[in-house]
């Protein structure tokens, strides 16, 4: 990979006698896409707060392309695009002007730009509406909006996808792909849902208790499958548990009509073939987990990402 | 600088973008406008001077509150300082003016305490108000120091108060031409002065008796800066501000007795205790209460600072 955007050297923050984030160390390159993951109360706002200096270390540093937040705070943030937590923005001020109130706050942010970065987040329609009258979604985009403003190489998306359609959440997956490839922008995007952010991010660290416990490659994880658990719906059912059993020697559970078992991501196709071969009709056949989840299930050891 | 000044603009926005502030001086207007209609009685008052004949009838005015003076005796000194009034105007020849604009504006500088009203609950709402709303998050993650984002609000606040100033006098002054009209561009005014009646500009009076004014203003808008950035809620500081500037006084009064009264906020921001000649307590001179408001100023503004620049932003 190439130089790092940010990187975070031994993180602490204790607040009163309670340390709450313990020693944080990763990093972000340009162009990568993080995936920021953990159970609520975790730490992860927390650690945002840190990063754009909202918050204070108790210990360790925040670089961002070389520039410590501790010493050199301006030099720093003036690379940092971001949302923590909702998006507010001043309700009784157009989309126009919330964005203009924050172009007069950096330096070299022209009215071109804000066309810009407007028609990238499709806004021209709303945008000379109030705030205040924007639905989740669209306040959202006008968050990213104004994250994008002064170009940044680092953009930090608080739970981007809180409160948004299914919809809402694919166009977001779309542009921070983009940003991410085009502009060689590295994005960092916190969530407590993994199945939400897992499809657009190409590395996802997980944190729990204010300690990063794991950081797995997206390409990686899924590239080396084991087992995986499918969801099968066939008919007629009993016979296609009984082929299961004979050719494959699979003991599938029957629940709801449906077929549940574990088997080789490879063997999927060749069941099916099977199922044709004997005439059973299959309507659908789903994963119901992904390897990712399975192993951060086991690294949280217990049912608590959801 | 260049983008301290982009920084007070945005705050500008801010505040006269929203409606509340407009209602704010719909609210003067309505007053002013109010009072125009109350003052009209004083105009027919100086009416009866308004002739060649107002010598005679300063003199019939005087054997009349004589002659009332010996009936009932309830009103003594009011009637008196009439009398000694009147003999000025005979004395040193000059006629009494017709009621004008000038007149209204100047009477009108009590409104003074409804701008300082309104400058604080701007104040305690400029920072409060980010907090409330969540936008501080996005307000601090920009290449600007904390300092700067403070610094350009307060001064936010001062211009507030230097806008709605120059409203009250505009307004008034332009409500008055159209109800009174306007006598003179330098007009004089015959006043009770600390050593009795003087012929004195009014121009000058409108300057001193809305400055006096304004050191409780800045203080207070000050005081409520301060307390809005400390506990970053607005209805608090506005609560406080408004108690101390109302019981001010009685606040004074009450620990009157103590050596240490006199370092009191309330018993320095009055200046005209220097101008009559008359301190409140003893030992205090304009140099001692210059001092004495310099220290709470800057303790409030550091306070502020500090609690700005150095807490952390956290969740609600």
């Amino acid at each position: 990979m190439t130089e790092p955007a940010m990187e975070l050297i031994d993180v602490k923050k204790t607040i009163g006698k309670k340390e709450i984030i313990k020693g944080l160390s990763f990093e972000i390159h340009k162009g990568e896409v993080f995936g920021f993951i953990g159970p609520n109360g975790a730490g992860k706002t927390t650690t945002i707060r840190m990063m754009v200096g909202l918050m204070g270390l108790s210990g360790g540093d925040v670089q961002i392309l070389g520039n410590s937040i501790n010493s050199d705070y301006k030099a720093a943030i003036r690379e940092v695009g971001a949302i923590v937590e909702n998006p507010e923005m001043y309700s009784f001020m157009t989309g126009k002007q919330n964005l203009g109130h924050y172009a007069r706050m950096i330096p070299g942010v022209t009215k071109k730009r804000i066309q810009e970065v407007i028609s990238l987040v499709g806004l021209e329609m709303p945008i000379n509406e109030k705030a205040g009258k924007y639905s989740l979604g669209m306040r959202q985009r006008l968050g990213i909006a104004q994250a994008l403003l002064h170009k940044p190489s680092v953009l930090i998306l608080d739970e981007p996808t809180n409160g948004l359609d299914p919809a809402g959440i694919r166009e977001i997956r779309q542009y921070i792909r983009k940003l991410a490839e085009e502009e060689n922008v590295a994005v960092i995007i916190s969530s407590h849902l993994l199945s939400e952010i897992e499809q657009m991010c190409d590395r996802i660290g997980l944190i729990k208790n204010g300690e990063m416990i794991a950081i797995q490659d997206v390409n990686a994880a899924t590239a080396e499958t084991t087992a995986v658990e499918v969801e099968m719906e066939a008919a007629p059912i009993d016979r296609a548990a009984e082929v299961l059993n004979k050719e494959y020697d699979i003991n599938a559970t029957v629940a709801n009509d449906r077929l549940s078992l574990q088997v080789e991501r490879d063997t999927i196709p060749k069941i099916i073939q099977t199922f044709v071969s004997h005439d059973i009709q299959i309507y659908q056949v789903t994963m119901t987990k992904s390897s990712l989840e399975d192993k951060f299930f086991d690294l949280i050891g217990e049912n608590t990402i959801g | 600088m260049g983008n301290f000044f982009q920084l007070l603009f945005n705050e500008q926005v801010k505040l006269y973008i929203r409606k509340s502030t407009w209602i704010m001086y719909i609210l003067i207007a309505a007053l002013v406008i109010g009072l125009a209609f109350l003052s009209n009685y004083a105009v027919e008052q100086a009416e009866k001077y308004q002739n060649d004949n107002w010598r005679q009838t300063l003199q019939d005015e005087n054997t009349e509150i004589k002659e009332r003076m010996e009936q009932d005796n309830m009103t003594q000194s009011f009637q008196s300082s009439q009398i000694e009034k009147n003999n000025f105007y005979l004395e040193n020849d000059i006629q009494p003016r017709s009621y004008d604009a000038w007149q209204f504006v100047m009477e009108n500088k009590f409104l003074l305490s409804l701008v300082s009203l309104l400058t604080i609950i701007v104040a305690a709402g400029i920072v409060a108000n980010e907090f409330k709303w969540g936008t501080i998050k996005l307000l601090l993650i920009r290449p600007i120091t904390r300092t700067k984002i403070l610094a350009s609000k307060y001064v936010s606040v001062l211009l507030f108060a230097l806008f709605t100033l120059l409203f009250v006098l505009l307004f008034s002054w332009i409500i008055g031409a159209l109800f009174f009209g306007i006598n003179g561009m330098d007009p004089h005014i015959v006043l009770n002065q600390s050593e009795g009646y003087a012929h004195v500009s009014i121009i000058e009076q409108i300057i001193k008796g809305y400055g006096l004014q304004l050191v409780t203003l800045v203080m207070m808008a000050t005081f409520a800066f301060m307390i809005s950035t400390i506990f970053r809620q607005s209805s608090l500081a506005i609560g406080l501000a408004i108690f101390l500037m109302l019981s001010g006084n009685a606040i004074v009064g009450f620990f009157s007795d103590y050596e240490w009264a006199k370092y009191i906020l309330f018993a320095n921001t009055d200046m005209n205790q220097y101008i009559n000649g008359s301190p409140m307590f003893e030992g205090m001179s304009l140099g001692f209460s210059i001092a004495v408001l310099a220290v709470y100023y800057v303790i409030f503004l550091a306070v502020s600072w500090v609690f700005f620049t150095k807490r952390d932003v956290a969740g609600h």
